[in-house]
């Protein structure tokens, strides 16, 4: 009887699920956790740094916008490796912000204006593939996506 | 140990911020406390030496921002040295390369007051 050919194994993706206090001392944490994440899937350091930027910023917006400062709320993260992309998903119950009203840098205003809002958005923005927002069960879900083929790395 | 510790020396009329460990959301305050220290003194020749710096999200930079047009306002500058890859990175991401000059070193940058010199990057 031929010997079967021993099917290819498939690696499993890693998908990690965590859920932090609506805390700025938790920011260090997010962004470690994000490097390894990114890492682990197959970024290059210097990749996974600005990964780890983009999350952090993306939760520091929930915590200062969603949340208004208040600690004793939830942020729920998901981060997925699927393979020809790496997700993340930040989930709050927090107040809805709709990302349209958030201001965009504006280099040139930033100095004679002192206008210093928007730089998160932005730093996400450059730094990610896609960064979408959703109200989803009252919740808000913010996806950010980069994809592997090194397209648009900054 | 604290995760951001920033000292501050003057050097002659110029004065030097140490930040040591890494800007956030969370640690922001302890800088921006920093600037605004240096410009309530009138220190407006400000140069920060990021040797010891590992990162900076936009926090940081926007402290940076929010005291820019006064220092310059003054005739003073706020000047960048010894930027690791990671802070220089997000540096050129937002284009703040172009809105201050760094340089390799803080002898550079203490020294580019004096001349009035141009940016090494």
């Amino acid at each position: 009887m031929p010997a079967t050919a021993p099917r290819p194994r498939r690696r499993a993706k890693a998908t990690l699920f965590v859920k932090i206090p609506s805390e700025t001392s938790y920011l260090a944490l997010v962004r470690e956790l994000t490097k390894k994440m990114a890492e682990a899937a197959g970024f290059p350091e210097a990749t996974a740094d600005r990964l780890a930027l983009a999350v952090d910023e993306a939760t520091t917006n929930v915590i200062e916008h969603a949340y208004k400062g208040a600690a004793d709320q939830e942020i729920e993260l998901r981060f997925e490796d699927r393979g020809a992309e790496f997700r993340v998903e930040l989930i709050d119950t927090g107040k809805m912000v709709d990302p349209r009203t958030v201001p965009r840098v504006d280099l040139e205003r930033f100095v004679t204006e002192r206008r210093t809002g928007g730089l998160g958005m932005h730093l996400m923005e450059k730094i990610m593939d896609s960064v979408t927002f959703r109200r989803s069960a009252r919740r808000n879900v913010c996806l950010l996506v980069k994809r592997k083929d090194g397209a648009a790395v900054p | 140990m604290s995760d951001l510790t920033v000292e501050t020396r003057d050097v002659a009329d110029v004065t030097v911020l140490y930040p040591h460990g890494f800007i956030n959301a969370h640690t922001v305050r302890e800088f921006d406390s920093a600037i605004q220290k240096a410009v309530v003194r009138r220190r407006f020749k400000i140069v920060v030496n990021c040797e010891g710096l590992s990162y900076i999200a936009s926090a940081g930079l926007g402290a940076m921002m929010g005291a820019i047009e006064e220092i310059r306002g003054s005739g003073g500058d706020l000047r960048l040295a010894g930027l690791n890859d990671t802070v220089h990175n997000i540096f050129e991401i937002l284009g703040f390369n172009h809105l201050y000059r760094t340089y390799p070193s803080e002898a550079e940058a203490v020294s580019s007051f004096r001349e009035g010199g141009q940016a090494a990057s």
